[in-house]
Formats: structure tokens, C-alpha cells, sequence
């Protein structure tokens, strides 16, 4: 069928509506270049829409496809990867746009623009973001309705409503299959997210690093606790450990470097009380997850390394659910291996000259590893310490040496980063650990919320007898900082979130705003817990709880219930008859008495009226003739005459007994 | 032939058989689920496509909320299946009629088209499919993804409560009744991942007339010659009187009115009147073919007609006596068309 191929003015509205939406997600992460060849493609196409220009011609256009493709490369480097697939859609998408005449291309520029809007979700998978891509998808489907409107006029609403429609009565079903349908594992390996920000707590650590980390107000992971909430002081959230030190950077051991049979999990005897509780972290682009000490993983894939910390082979890219259990008493490493003594006690040579003299001094006040520790927290409570977040830098070399009888000024990876040094000059083993500390309970659902300014450094050193144990030399220097956070601790210095100067965080004191961001959040967790943290174990617990046990023929079942559930319902809502004009109960009565007639062999004929129809009931029962006539009148004056609407029911009544009785 | 070609022939019959059986010929159709073929549309495998591959991002990526927008547009899919189908469904359409047409030119069909009370009816594509002999050799099997080559191709809206009358023009064929077969009623409405057609035969035909063409000289002559002076005797001007039957009187002569009165069987008696009345007879063009007779006798009844004479038509076991107007040239015309063909009495 030759079908009129000119897309319809009100389609090509809708789609240009999108192509501005689609761009929004994606602003962070393409090129300006590229975002110019959008918005000159979109004036474009609006002038065009207001018949102003002319579409480009058939060369111009290789030419922009070859130039965009060449510049993606010049951008990225190459085509591979999410940003630059991304970029190469985007302009794909721009470009489709200005040469948009027929039907056609509007399927594809529609279809194209729906995985548009699913790679926004590959970087994020925020609530709000999902209620944008929602809209959009509505957008583009009302698009399609239009496509296939060619009368449509623009201000006609009704491609509007169709499409909420469908989209509307398509979520139960998807519901459905979103829980049900098998989270297999990658099919093969994709590009990796190369060019996004890794983000949270590096494997390096260089003086400044945390600081820096901590002008952020992002959520790095949500935490949920099994039984009560302990201490938001105690929650020291372990990520990284950092046993090597080189030039001025700690960074943590490379999995080759450390010898085979020092790899393996370690051996720990809990004892004490033991916390579960569940993580949602926020992707990172990094391997390490977080947890309190001693950690044991309930998930299965989740690795626990030989320096007690959390490992996942991939890299987190998006929000991610794990389960653990820590023993918070637990001794760890109670032997040493030489290997681990030497690794843990290496420092470059001669460096620090007077840091390590400090270290001499302040052991000889005991002789004990505790008695250093303990002097050493001192000199830092006691001698002129300050804690900021905008500490001054240190030059290259000796940095210690600077910062501990210079500047004095510093974030808590330069106190860690001293002590660490000090213990190691004097042989023992110390070494830092980066993570999280505290986090800030959310009363409305009971979970601790970590932010990126909760980027704390501490040290662990090992005690013979007691294992490793952990030092927080910033304790001893802004105490505030352990009990009440970073917020408090800087207070005086009005630094905390300096350069975001609208996040809600900084109105914590405005309680509304306050209660807003809290139940916001309440939310986020719940959407992760249930929506974007799920994988194959939450689904499989589900499936177990709900069908109590985990098969695919019920699977099967429910997916087939509320397929043809659904379907009856919309095919209902679609397709019923128009009603019947409402009857009076006295007509439905006349018509009981011609099928009694009926049913006695007496048809009526068509056009016949009930007056005829009664007139040949008599000729041929002339013995009910009476009979016949009175239930006639009564019939005839009920429907024909004026009725009291309240005797209705009563009049209908009599005569279905007086028909009843009607027994030729 | 080769089998292929026979075994799609045959499987061709047996749809039509088939087809008649499910969707009967009928003046007036309303559209039901027995009438109404549904099937994804090019884009809408084109669409599975796309979505497939929205499900590998979303496997690869091990990303929940692509898995959300997957399903949520397969879903789409599924649910446009009911939408489709809601839009054909429940319209009702009816023939008018079919105007005469020459043969060789175009006849318009009408129909009347009436939406139920619930829905509107919306993108729908009405047409007759191009005869098979003129269409370029498809696979059988092609007709399931796209419509066939169509013509008299109209696309209308149609809201709720609503009713259209519309006229399609039809290129007919040779002279007699012509049927353009079934009407396709198509609709891609709304999302155009499925399509949604129906075949209905809403027995509409058209006469067609004989195309109307000059015989070649000679026998123009000859015809001519003839003309006008007509011999007294039995032919069919006027009323002349009531005499017995005799074998080979024609039926239409029988005095019906006498036998439904119970009377013998007994014919009517026409006595041609001299007139100035011109006659077109058959016998006019010796030497000619049926058809070239008939496009002759239809060239000058049109002839005749434009300059207002009165004329008579003699065609082998049928006349036409002479009068003249319209009625006169429709009735010589229906003649024309119908002159050997079965049902000629219609």
C-alpha cells in the first residue's frame, strides 16, 4: 500500500521535544563539540519545522557523519566505551534528526532515542533520573502515536493520553518480569565505563587526598542494620588498606605482590558479639566494598582479602547490595608472618629525618608500643595541632618532616600518614586504612547514611598479642570529628561543603528542608534496596518467600496469571459494548410476557406490535381471554402510563406473578 | 508453471476458500475478532530488534533499571497487540454503491463507513488490492509482513459516533458487471508495530458499458444507410392486441396479467408504427466482432442521445423499442453491457 509517507507536523514536535530531553542525562559526560552539533541540528530542525531553511542535502550529510565520527575519536581516543558510544548516538541521534522526512526515519530516530534513554541509565540509576527517562519515554511513545496520526492536529492531547495509556497498562507485566526474569551474569565482556570518574576512596593515598574527597556531599553507601544501631563513633567503614609507601604516596598491595601463600583468607577466631547488617553502595568504578572489622561476606562473589578487608572481582559500576557480618571484637592476625613483618615495617630510606627522631623520643618516654601510642596521640593533643580541610600542601620531599614541625596543619591522611611513619622508624608494623567514618542515621527508616565527607584515614598497628589494632591519631586531634562529625569538627573553620553552597546537607538546621532530604533519601534506599540493588541472590530470596520455593514452571505461572490477568483487564477496558440504553424494569417485564407467549408456541411475529400480539394470544386461547387482557392492561398502563418511579419495583413485581400465573 | 508456483496457487485458493467462509459476502460488515488479521508489523520486528538488543546492554551492564525499560517496552508491544485490533474493531462499513462506468475507464465505489459508540477508528487504509495480473509475482507468504500493492488507496479518521461516506475510483475492466473484489481495510494505528487488516466482500459491482468506439467506415455507412424508414409489421412500438401463445413468442410477451387471472396462456401483439424513430441493430455491422459491435452500437447510442433523437435498439433475442432521454439511453446501455452474459435479466 502506497501510504502517504510525510510525517506528520505533531510527530515531528513530539520528537524534537525528546531530542532536547535525551541530551540532559547525558550533559556531563559528552563534549561540548558534541552538544554544539546537537543544539545547531535542533535550530535546525525547528527552522526547517517553520519552513525558514531547507533540510541539509545528501553530501552535506556524509560529510557531518564522517566529521562527527572522526571527532568522537579525537575525543575519546577511540569509538569503544560507554562515553563514546554514548557521544556517537547522541550525534547519530542529532544528525537522523535533520534529515527526518518520512515515517521511517521517524521509527528509527524513535527507536534510537529509547536506547538513548537506556544508556543514561547505565551511568545512573537514580530515582529522579528513572522519573525523567519515565517522561521520556512517554515523549517518544506519544511520538510514535503521532506518527500514526497523519489528520493529528498539535494542540490534540488524545496521542498524549494513548500513549500514557499503553505505558500505564504495560507495568504489570514488566513488574512481573523484572522480578522473575533470570539475572544471568554478563554475555560477554562489555566496554568498560573507561572515562567515568572513579569515585569514593582511591587505592593511593597522598596528603590532601580525603580532604578533598571530603568537600563532597555525595552518598557513598547506605547502611541498614539487623538489630540496633551501634555508636555512629564505633562505624569505622574499612575499604583500603595502605601497607606501601613510595615517595610520598601510600598505596595498597598489588595482588602480584604479595607471595601465594600469603594470599589465601585469613584464619580468625570470632569471639565477641557479631553485627549484620546490609550496604548499598553507590557505583564507584573501584573493586573495594566496605565494612566495619572483622567482616565476614554473605554474599557469595564477595572476596575477603588477607588484610581483612572486602574484595569484588568486578568493579562496582552500578548500585550494588552485599550483605556482611562483623565481628567487631574479633583479634586479627594474632601471628605475623616475615614476610608480612618486613612489607609492614618498609619505609624509603632516610627520609624524614626528624620525624623519625620524634618517634625515638616519644618510645623511650615507655619503651612499650603502647606507651608510643599513647605518647604519640598526646603530642598531637597537646602540642599546637590543627585539623582542617583546607590543609596547606607540603612540597616533595620530607613531607613529615614538614608537616609536624611546619605547617602543623592538617587533614586526618597527615596525622595517619605520621603515625604510620613514626611506628614503622621504630619497627612497627603499621600501615593506613581509608574509608568511611560515622554516617548520619536516617530516624524515618533506621539506616546510617555515609557521604563522601564521612573520608576518614586511620592506622592499624600490630600488638603482639592483640593482633592488629586500630589507631585513629585524629581522635587526639579533633575529637569532634569521632563523635559528632566532620561538620562540627571544621565548624570554626566554615569550610564543610564550601564549594557546594546549595547542598541541602549544609540546612540541616532548616527542618524542613531537613525532613525533606531525609525522606528523599528514605526513598533512594528503598528504590535500591528493591529496584536497582536487585540481583540473583535478592532474587532468589524473593522468589523463596514468595512461592516458597524456587522453580521455574511457577515463575512460569505467575508471568502467564498476570499476562492474561492484565490483558482481560485492558481488553475489557478496550473492547466491551457500548451499554444497552437503560430499561425500565417494566419493559424487561413486557418482554418476559412475549417470551412466556413464546415459549407456549406462540412466536412473535417481527413488527408486530405487543397490541397485535396479545389480539392473536386470545384468538388462539380464547379460554384466557380475561386473563390475558387484564395482564395486558396492567402491563400496558405500567410502561405506557405515568408511573410513580417508587412503585416501579412493586408494579414489576405483580406482574411478574400475574405472568407467572399465566399458564395456558 | 513450475510446482512451486502451482503449490502457491493452490495454497492461494484455499485461502480464498477459506476467506469466503470466514468473512461471507454482506452488504453491511461490522468488524469482529472472526474478521480481523492481525500480525507485527516490518517496524515492529524492527522493533523487536532494538529491543534485544536493549536487553543485551542491560545483561552486559548487569543494569536493573534497563531490564525495567526492556520489559516496560516489550510490554508496549504486547499491549499494542489489543490496541491494534481495538482500532478495526467495531467498525461497521456498508456499501452504497458503484456508479456505471465505460469499460476502461473508472467507476467510483462508495461506501459508508460508521464508528461504533465507544471508539473512534483512526490511520485507516482502505483499498482494493491491484488485480493479479497486473501486480508484480509475490511470495505468498510476504502478504503475513507488509500489504500488497493496493490501489483506490484512501486514509481516514473516523472519531466516535461518527460517519463518513466515501467515494474510490476503480479502473474497471471489459464490459458487464464488474467486482472489485475484496476491500483490504488496513491500520498500523497507534504505535505501527503491528498491522492490523481485514478483507471484507461487500458485494458491490458495477456495470460496466461497453467502450464506446466509432465503427471503422464501411460499416458506419452501412448503418447509416438503414436508418429511419422502417417497414410496418411485428415489431415493439405499440400496443397492437392479445392473441394465443405460439411457440418462440418471447416470455416477455406473454400477457402475465391474463395468467394470473387463470386465463389461457396468450401473447401480446406490437405493431410497428412508420416513424422517423432510428434504429441500431446488431445486424447493422456484418463483419464485425461482438465486441466492436457493441462498442459501435454504444458510440452512436451515445451519439444519438447527445443530439436528442429518438432511437430503438435491436439486439439479437432483445429490443429496445425507440424513445429517447435518459432512461432510454440507460436502458439501451444496460443492454449493451449486459448483451450475452449470464444474469443479463439483472
Amino acid at each position: 500500500m502506497k501510504q502517504s509517507e510525510q510525517l506528520p507536523r505533531p510527530a515531528l514536535l513530539w520528537i524534537i521535544v525528546a531530542q532536547a530531553m535525551l541530551l540532559v542525562p547525558h550533559l556531563p559526560r559528552v563534549p561540548l563539540w558534541v552538544i554544539a552539533v546537537y543544539i545547531i541540528a535542533f535550530v535546525w530542525r525547528v527552522q526547517a519545522y517553520r519552513g525558514r531553511v531547507a533540510l541539509p542535502g545528501r553530501w552535506l550529510k556524509v560529510a557531518l557523519s564522517g566529521a562527527a565520527s572522526g571527532g568522537i575519536v579525537l575525543s575519546f581516543g577511540s569509538l569503544l566505551g560507554m562515553e563514546p558510544m554514548v557521544a556517537f548516538l547522541l550525534t547519530a541521534f542529532a544528525l537522523k534528526l535533520t534529515e527526518m522526512r518520512s515515517r521511517k526515519d521517524a521509527y528509527v530516530v524513535i527507536f534510537l532515542g529509547y536506547f538513548v534513554c537506556l544508556t543514561a541509565f547505565l551511568f545512573s540509576q537514580d530515582l529522579l533520573l528513572v522519573v525523567f527517562g519515565l517522561v521520556l519515554v512517554w515523549v517518544l511513545t506519544t511520538a510514535l502515536v503521532c506518527v500514526h496520526r497523519p489528520s493529528g492536529r498539535l494542540a490534540d492531547r488524545q496521542p498524549l493520553r494513548i500513549a500514557g495509556a499503553m505505558l500505564f497498562q504495560a507495568v504489570p507485566l514488566m513488574l512481573v518480569l523484572f522480578f522473575l526474569f533470570p539475572r544471568i551474569p554478563p554475555l560477554w565482556s562489555v566496554p568498560l565505563k573507561a572515562h567515568a570518574a572513579k569515585t569514593g576512596m582511591s587505592d593511593t593515598l597522598r596528603p590532601g587526598d580525603v580532604s578533598s574527597l571530603s568537600q563532597s556531599d555525595e552518598v557513598a553507601f547506605r547502611v541498614r542494620f539487623d538489630g540496633a544501631i551501634p555508636e555512629t563513633s564505633s562505624l569505622y567503614w574499612r575499604g583500603v588498606v595502605m601497607s606501601r609507601l613510595e615517595g610520598d604516596t601510600w598505596g595498597s598491595l598489588r595482588y602480584l605482590e604479595i607471595p601465594a601463600r600469603e594470599r589465601r583468607e585469613p584464619v580468625v577466631t570470632t569471639e565477641g558479639d557479631f553485627i549484620d547488617y546490609r550496604v548499598i553502595m553507590e557505583p564507584t568504578q573501584q573493586n573495594w566494598l566496605y565494612s566495619l572489622r572483622y567482616a565476614e561476606p554473605r554474599n557469595a562473589g564477595v572476596m575477603s582479602l588477607s588484610d581483612y578487608r572486602l574484595f569484588l572481582p568486578a568493579v562496582v559500576e552500578n548500585d550494588y547490595l552485599y550483605r556482611v557480618r562483623s565481628w567487631p571484637d574479633a583479634r586479627l592476625g594474632l601471628e605475623l608472618s616475615d614476610w608480612r613483618r618486613r612489607v609492614e615495617t618498609r619505609l624509603p630510606a632516610q627520609d624524614n629525618p626528624r620525624t623519625r627522631e620524634l618517634a625515638r623520643t616519644l618510645y623511650a618516654e615507655s619503651g612499650t608500643t603502647q606507651g608510643f601510642v599513647s605518647s604519640a596521640l598526646a603530642h598531637f593533643r597537646n602540642q599546637e595541632f590543627f585539623y582542617t580541610l583546607q590543609p596547606p600542601t607540603l612540597g616533595d620531599r620530607d613531607v613529615m618532616d614538614r608537616f609536624l614541625f611546619e605547617t602543623r596543619r592538617g587533614f586526618c591522611e597527615h596525622y595517619a600518614y605520621a603515625f604510620a611513619v613514626m611506628a614503622r622508624s621504630l619497627g612497627i608494623p603499621a600501615r593506613i586504612v581509608g574509608g568511611y567514618l560515622g554516617g548520619e542515621v536516617n530516624p524515618l527508616n533506621r539506616t546510617v547514611i555515609v557521604h563522601q565527607f564521612d573520608a576518614h584515614a586511620w592506622n592499624e598497628i600490630w600488638i603482639e598479642g592483640e593482633g592488629w589494632v586500630r589507631v585513629d591519631p585524629t581522635a587526639a586531634v579533633a575529637p569532634d570529628r569521632i563523635l559528632y562529625g566532620l561538620e562540627r569538627a571544621v565548624a570554626g573553620e566554615g569550610s564543610f561543603l564550601a564549594d557546594s553552597p546549595l547542598s541541602p546537607l549544609r540546612f540541616r538546621g532548616v527542618d524542613w528542608i531537613n525532613g525533606l532530604r531525609l525522606r528523599y533519601d528514605a526513598l533512594t534506599y528503598r528504590w535500591q534496596s528493591w529496584i536497582t540493588g536487585f540481583d540473583g541472590d535478592a532474587q532468589f530470596d524473593l522468589l523463596r518467600g514468595v512461592f516458597g520455593e524456587v522453580s521455574p514452571s511457577r515463575s512460569m505461572a505467575v508471568l502467564l496469571g498476570v499476562g492474561v490477568g492484565t490483558m482481560s483487564l485492558v481488553s475489557l477496558l478496550l473492547l466491551r459494548s457500548r451499554r444497552a440504553a437503560p430499561r425500565s424494569l417494566l419493559e424487561t417485564e413486557l418482554e418476559r410476557f412475549a417470551r412466556r407467549l413464546h415459549d407456549r408456541g406462540l412466536e412473535r411475529e417481527p413488527g408486530e406490535t405487543p397490541a397485535q400480539l396479545v389480539a392473536r394470544a386470545v384468538q388462539r386461547w380464547p379460554g384466557y381471554a380475561p386473563r390475558i387482557h387484564r395482564l395486558y392492561g396492567s402491563l400496558e398502563a405500567a410502561v405506557y402510563g405515568p408511573v410513580v418511579v417508587e412503585d416501579e419495583q412493586r408494579l414489576a413485581r405483580e406482574l411478574r406473578r400475574k405472568i407467572r400465573a399465566l399458564r395456558p | 508453471m513450475n510446482t512451486a508456483t502451482r503449490l502457491e496457487d493452490r495454497a492461494r485458493a484455499r485461502w480464498l476458500r477459506w476467506l469466503s467462509r470466514r468473512i461471507p459476502p454482506s452488504n453491511s460488515v461490522t468488524l469482529d475478532q472472526r474478521r480481523i488479521f492481525i500480525f507485527p508489523s516490518r517496524t515492529g520486528f524492527f522493533f523487536a530488534l532494538c529491543l534485544l538488543l536493549m536487553l543485551i546492554a542491560a545483561i552486559n551492564y548487569q543494569n536493573n533499571i534497563s531490564y525495567a525499560l526492556t520489559f516496560l517496552l516489550a510490554n508496549l508491544f504486547v499491549v499494542a497487540v489489543l490496541h491494534t485490533y481495538a482500532n478495526l474493531a467495531g467498525l461497521t462499513i456498508t456499501a452504497v454503491g458503484a456508479d456505471d462506468a465505460f469499460a476502461g475507464g473508472r467507476s467510483a465505489f462508495r461506501l459508508r463507513l460508521s464508528a461504533g459508540g465507544r471508539r473512534g477508528h483512526y490511520a485507516l487504509w482502505l483499498g482494493w488490492p491491484v488485480p493479479e495480473e497486473q501486480r508484480r509475482r509475490r511470495r505468498f507468504l510476504v502478504g503475513l509482513f507488509s500489504s500488497p500493492a493496493m490501489m483506490a488507496v484512501e486514509e481516514l479518521d473516523l472519531d466516535v459516533d461518527d460517519q463518513r461516506e466515501l467515494r474510490l475510483h476503480l479502473p474497471v475492466g471489459h464490459r458487464g458487471w464488474y467486482n472489485p473484489g475484496r476491500l483490504r481495510i488496513e491500520s498500523l494505528y497507534p504505535l505501527g508495530l503491528l498491522r492490523c487488516w481485514t478483507w471484507v466482500d461487500l458485494d458491490l459491482r458495477a456495470l460496466v458499458y461497453p467502450e464506446p468506439k466509432a465503427a471503422s467506415e464501411s460499416g458506419a455507412e452501412a448503418g447509416e444507410g438503414e436508418d429511419g424508414l422502417q417497414t410496418a409489421g411485428i415489431g415493439d412500438d405499440e400496443f397492437a392486441g392479445i392473441r394465443d401463445y405460439r411457440e418462440g413468442d418471447s416470455p416477455r410477451r406473454v400477457y402475465w396479467k391474463g395468467v394470473a387471472r387463470g386465463l389461457e396462456l396468450q401473447s401480446k401483439e406490437y405493431s410497428v408504427v412508420v416513424s422517423d424513430a432510428r434504429w441500431l441493430d446488431w445486424e447493422q455491422y456484418p463483419g464485425l466482432g461482438v465486441e466492436s459491435r457493441l462498442s459501435a452500437l454504444c458510440h452512436r447510442v451515445l451519439d444519438y442521445h447527445r443530439r436528442e433523437l429518438e432511437y430503438g435498439l435491436r439486439l439479437p433475442g432483445r429490443e429496445l423499442a425507440p424513445a429517447k432521454g435518459d432512461k432510454q439511453r440507460e436502458r439501451a446501455l444496460r443492454a449493451l453491457a449486459l448483451y450475452g452474459q449470464d444474469g443479463a435479466s439483472q
